[in-house]
């Protein structure tokens, strides 16, 4: 991605209060957010449930008011409503008027978003077909399934070719064919050129599809950037599967390569930093050790939350001090 | 820049969904067993059973219909933001303007839909058991269908900031003082007290005169009106769901949806 591509959202320090009710305190939930995300790029808003990922789209999408900050897609303030011809949303859960058909939902978002009259019923078929409802277009919307209605909810973000698409956690409560079928769906985009952010809680979900990644713990941003040196920037480590091990060599793979063992009967899993892995393998062999499975270990997102908000209270903690 | 294409699409899909609620049929239904009950109860009486049976059939097409438009009226907006199906239509280009307005229209239009059904109800009990159709009946449910846009737009209004709960109470109360605002004038200015006029005729200009849209007693009795008695009620309500709607349109903008 060309550093020079033109900046389509633009987010500069967003900060969000919510008075929980009247008289009560009010909550801080966003503490000045700030990226930018660029044309064509897909763009992973990832963090635990509960940081403000929705929250942060609701004010790009210009349902709740920021507190202070400023927001702008494709170059123009979030609350005016021109523009959003070129934007589509898939919110958390959606939820659409359950008396329509399929078809009629979607025929019904094309009108509002100024879809041409004479491209409606191809372009409403066409989508059908994507998100592959076809079969159920003329069924009311009351009989689908929580599957079934995130699809409507895919179809009519894309109703009007939109150039930027939000998804609010597109991925949730789909079976892992869904996913599949989302994450090509994105992919596709991409192919398109289109520039798609998307909010998560699932690190495996970014990972394939998306360029960038910006993390939100507690409301705010700990990280921003490419996802693979998010990864990688860590020491990387790999569990190594063996079998037939004496005792003694286990002692010496410890000494030797820093490993660490967990014995299940004959089989043991040793980990270590992936620089060791060829030595210790040679090691193994050579001992009349078995190799079974080489498996690159992740650093898990949820080790990344579990830091990142232990790392939150601590700040927390200076800061009342 | 206001779109009435945009304002039409969300009117005529409001509309719909009145169509496909059950619950609006069987209010419906209660409305014309109303109205037909009147013609049995005339039928018991020996005088005045015509005007009897236009009396209870022009009272329950008013109740009846008011009640529907406080009914729908509150929850209107707030199922939308209840069920969040407002956050991917405002996430079209289409201001909140446009869309209270043409949830506005298309609710006005599935009530005048509503009375209509009655109206045709009372049409036919009246020409089964003889009694007058004149051209002031006309005039009456032409006004009371201003009334009930009046309603709407105040039901809209409380809707668009608070519950439904206490949007249908103060919808309903503000109805029920609106039929008595004009009495309270006539007697606050009989008062010698000075604060007690200022006060009813104070009251008599802010809140709604919704006596202005009554000519119940003028059709059952066929009384001429004249064309004052149709265009300036049509003006005043108007004028105040104009001002209704401006500032439901002000509330609902600045809302956070959350
Ligand atoms: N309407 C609301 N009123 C008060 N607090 C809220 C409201 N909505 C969300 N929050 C709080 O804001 C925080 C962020 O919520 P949200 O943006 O939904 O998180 P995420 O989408 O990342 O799971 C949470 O702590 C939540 O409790
Ligand atoms: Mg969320």
């Amino acid at each position: 991605m060309s550093r020079e591509s033109r900046e389509v959202i633009r987010v500069a320090n967003i900060v969000k209060d919510f008075r929980p009710g009247f008289g009560l305190r009010r909550k801080r939930v966003l503490h000045g957010i700030s990226f930018s995300v660029c044309e064509g790029e897909i763009f992973g808003f990832v963090g635990p449930n509960g940081a403000g990922k929705t929250t942060l789209l609701k004010v790009l999408m210009g349902l709740i008011r920021a507190t202070a900050g400023e927001a702008t897609i494709l170059g123009c303030d979030v609350h005016e409503t021109e523009f959003r011809r070129h934007i589509g949303f898939l919110p958390e859960n959606p939820y659409f008027y359950d008396y329509l058909t399929g078809r009629e939902i979607l025929t019904f978002y094309a009108k509002l978003s100024g879809l041409p009259r004479a491209q409606r019923a191809d372009r409403v078929a066409l989508l059908l077909g994507w998100v592959g409802l076809s079969s159920a277009a003329n069924a009311r919307l009351r009989t689908y399934s929580k599957g079934m209605l995130q699809r409507v909810g895919i179809a009519q973000a894309l109703v009007h070719d939109p150039s930027v698409v939000f998804l609010d956690e597109p991925m949730s409560g789909l079976d892992p064919i869904g996913r599949k079928e989302i994450r090509d769906l994105i992919l596709r985009l991409r192919a398109e050129g289109k520039t798609v952010f998307m909010n998560t809680h699932i690190l495996s979900d970014v990972e394939m599809v998306c360029d960038r990644v910006a993390i939100i713990v507690s409301g705010r941003i700990t990280y921003e950037g490419a996802i693979e040196d998010f990864l990688e920037g860590d020491q990387r480590e790999s569990d190594v599967v063996v079998a037939g091990l004496r005792p003694e060599t286990g002692v010496q793979l410890e000494e030797k390569f820093g490993a660490s063992l967990r014995g299940h009967g004959d089989r043991i899993e040793v980990r270590t930093a992936d620089k060791n892995v060829n030595p210790m393998l040679g090691a193994i062999l050579e001992a009349g050790g078995q190799v079974l499975s080489v498996t690159p270990h992740r650093v898990s997102l949820e080790s990344i939350f579990l830091s990142a908000v232990e790392q939150d209270r601590a700040d927390e903690k200076e800061r009342e001090r | 820049m206001i779109s009435p294409a945009l304002i039409w699409t969300i009117a005529t899909n409001t509309v719909r969904e009145a169509i496909r609620n059950k619950l609006l049929y069987v209010l419906l239904f209660f409305a014309i067993a109303l109205i037909l009950a009147g013609a049995l109860l005339s039928s018991l009486s020996y005088v005045e059973s015509e005007r009897i049976l236009q009396d209870i059939g022009l009272a329950a097409i008013r109740l009846f219909s008011v009640a529907i438009a406080i009914f729908v009226g509150v929850n209107l907006i707030h199922k939308e933001v209840d069920r969040r199906t407002v956050y991917t239509i405002l996430s079209k280009p289409l201001s909140r303007t446009e869309f209270l307005l043409g949830k506005y229209l298309g609710l006005v239009l599935t009530i005048w839909m509503q009375m209509a059904v009655m109206v045709m109800a009372f049409a036919g009990v009246s020409l089964a058991t003889g009694a007058p159709l004149t051209p002031t009946h006309a005039a009456a449910f032409f006004l009371t269908g201003i009334e009930l846009a009046l309603v709407v737009a105040l039901a809209t209004l409380f809707s668009s900031f608070t519950t439904p709960m206490l949007a249908s109470f103060f919808s309903g109360g503000l109805w029920f003082v609106g039929h008595l605002t004009r009495d309270l004038r006539d007697l606050g200015a009989a008062s010698d007290l000075e604060t007690v006029q200022r006060l009813t005729a104070l009251l008599h200009r802010v809140l709604p005169d919704l006596e202005s849209f009554n000519l119940s007693i003028e059709a059952a009795h066929g009384l001429p009106v004249v064309a004052s008695d149709l265009w300036l009620p049509l003006l005043y309500g108007g004028g105040y769901v104009a001002i209704l709607l401006v500032a439901a349109t002000a509330l609902f903008g600045r809302r956070d949806f959350r």
